[in-house]
């Protein structure tokens, strides 16, 4: 017994080691460092809160916060009713359902960088895909500036969207093969609808299944970047800067856009504030939902 | 079946067909578009390509260096896959076989490092201390970081470690196995099917990871993954952007996976199901 616990230490050292090394350090180093001003290179200087107080007041980084909000809401609003839909229409024995779940989850096995290349090339304004496509069929008259200020936020939704819905609607699917069949056989019976069926039985049975995925989708939301930053880095005109963009600029200034320059002081700063805000919104949700099934 | 029931189900089979179509069409769009040549792609509102340009493969392989690419990001998504099934597969074992000091502190560890997300602000003391210790200029430095990133993979293996009896253990141990033996021989070839999804689910995520070899690039070109240089594609270093390359490095990129989908698609949904079931 003595000599396996020699080589529990040992087995598990190497995944204690990386973890700390690389997954708890970090962050203890940022800790330390949104107290100091620190460009990454010279002394850094301890100025206490300072930069917290220039968080506060700095205009472009809340309006990453409230693009941020715009982002996650918009994405969010179309990808849970329509993956939960199509989970429960491919939960039952459908011809071809498998088939359907395959090419609803293809999305979610690419990179979402590689793919918003293939997305630049399809809503270019200029001379992308679409545009092509609809003025040849004229149901517009000029090309659509897809990824100018007035659409750019619209066009990363979709394109999350896009992403999203095969994941969130396999969650779905294993969280309504929990449900017993019975219960909607009692449902049928009383001559319940569809649609009764879905806001009266499978919504409230999903219950604690339904909020992990919620939550798992808001708090996915709110940190994704890696699409946005290949499409459109934020741009035009800071239209789709969301707070984790911003953040990872302030660390690695951007060559083509090059409006920032790295300062990681107050980065870590910034990134102490964009974790509070992923925790606050979270623990609203929990509340909120707290709240609702009291009621209930 | 009756005409009434069809008509009823008329609205899922649109729905279904719709979102399927959409679904595929960015994929098949990358596909068909990168056999056009640049003009067609830019202009000729074509479906199929008028001339099909294998030639575009060619040129992106070689002029383009995406040769290079696949190396990098092969190199990097097998030793990744390697490493983090290693590392993750001999921490499970120690904590579900053994009672040892710490172990509820290694699984609050690991569990903090999945829940708390700073984004790219541990970019800079990983980078840091990876030049501390000379592999900041090495595709070492991007497969060390993400292996460290092994707590999804430990919890999973960590599942599958249930449906294997402790007895066996302990038959293995009278037969004269020791702790160690045990897991080589035993242990391993047992979770080899477990082993395999999660192998799937590693190597994915390695070879479709962005940041980080973006990062450890950015003063030596040369390191650049299939994502990278892709996307470094998109600003084109020299005059005009050639589209129909990126959509030919694109599928280059998705390709592998796509083929590997097709045959094991059960087992990538698998991985997303059992995280809800827990």
């Amino acid at each position: 017994m003595q000599r396996n616990r020699i080589g529990a230490y040992l087995f598990s050292f190497p995944s204690f080691f990386l973890t700390m090394a690389l997954g708890i350090y970090p962050v203890f180093w940022a800790l330390r460092y949104m107290f100091y001003d620190y460009q990454g290179y010279g002394t850094p200087k301890f100025i206490g809160l300072e930069n917290f107080a220039r968080v506060m007041r700095d205009a472009e980084f809340w309006q990453s916060v409230a693009n941020t909000f715009v982002y996650a809401g918009g994405k969010l609003i179309i990808t849970l009713p329509l993956s939960l839909i199509l989970a429960v229409i491919l939960n039952r024995k459908l011809r071809g359902r498998h088939a359907f779940r395959a090419i609803f989850f293809l999305p979610t096995i690419f990179s979402a960088s590689v793919m918003s290349i293939v997305f630049y090339i399809v809503f270019n304004s200029y001379n992308g895909i679409i545009n092509q496509y609809l003025l040849k069929l004229n149901i517009v008259s000029g090309p659509v500036d897809w990824l100018g200020a007035a659409h750019a936020m619209l066009t990363i939704v979709i394109i999350a969207v896009w992403g999203a819905v095969g994941n969130y609607m396999l969650l779905f699917i294993a969280g309504l093969q929990s449900i017993p069949e019975d219960v909607y056989e009692a449902a049928s019976l009383d001559g319940v609808n569809p649609a009764q069926r879905l806001w009266y039985i499978t919504i409230p049975m999903l219950g604690p299944v339904l909020q992990m995925i919620v939550m798992l989708a808001i708090t996915t939301s709110l940190k994704g970047y890696e699409s946005i930053m290949v499409l459109t880095e934020g741009g035009p005109f800071g239209k789709t800067e969301v707070m984790y963009l911003y953040l990872y600029k302030l660390f690695f200034p951007l060559t083509t856009s090059g409006t920032s320059v790295q300062n990681i002081g107050y980065g870590s700063a910034v990134g102490f504030t964009t974790a509070v805000i992923v925790g606050l919104v979270t623990w609203l949700y929990f509340w909120m939902s707290k709240k609702l099934n009291n009621v209930y | 079946m009756t005409i009434r029931k069809m008509l009823i189900r008329m609205p899922v089979w649109i729905m279904l067909i719709v979102t399927a179509a959409l679904m595929l069409f960015p994929i098949v769009i990358a596909m068909l578009g990168s056999f056009k040549t640049n003009l067609e792609l830019t202009t000729g509102a074509t479906v199929f390509p008028s001339k099909w340009q294998f030639q575009n493969y060619i040129d992106a392989w070689n002029k383009a260096d995406f040769s290079g690419f696949t190396f990098n990001s092969l190199y990097v998504a097998v030793f990744v896959t390697v490493g983090t099934l290693l590392v993750s597969a001999m921490a499970a074992y120690a904590v579900d076989r053994v009672a040892f000091r710490g172990k509820k502190l290694f699984i609050l560890l690991q569990s903090f490092t999945l829940f708390i997300s700073i984004g790219a602000v541990v970019l800079k003391p990983q980078f840091n201390l990876m030049v501390s210790i000379g592999l900041h200029k090495s595709l070492w430095g991007v497969i060390i970081i993400l292996i460290s990133a092994h707590a999804t993979a430990f919890f999973m293996i960590i599942g599958f470690f249930r449906g294997i009896p402790k007895d066996l253990d302990e038959a293995a141990l009278i037969d004269g196995c020791n702790f160690y033996s045990t897991f080589w021989r035993i242990i391993l070839p047992l979770l080899r099917p477990a082993l395999a999804v999660v192998a799937l689910f590693t190597f994915r995520n390695a070879w479709n990871e962005y940041i980080l070899p973006l990062v450890f690039s950015l003063s030596r070109p040369d390191l650049q993954t299939l994502p990278v240089g892709l996307a470094n594609l998109r600003y084109g270093a020299g005059a005009a952007v050639e589209n129909q390359l990126m959509l030919a490095g694109a599928c280059i990129s998705i390709l592998p996976l796509l083929v590997v989908y097709i045959f094991a698609n059960r087992s990538f949904m698998q991985v997303t199901m059992g995280s809800v079931k827990g």
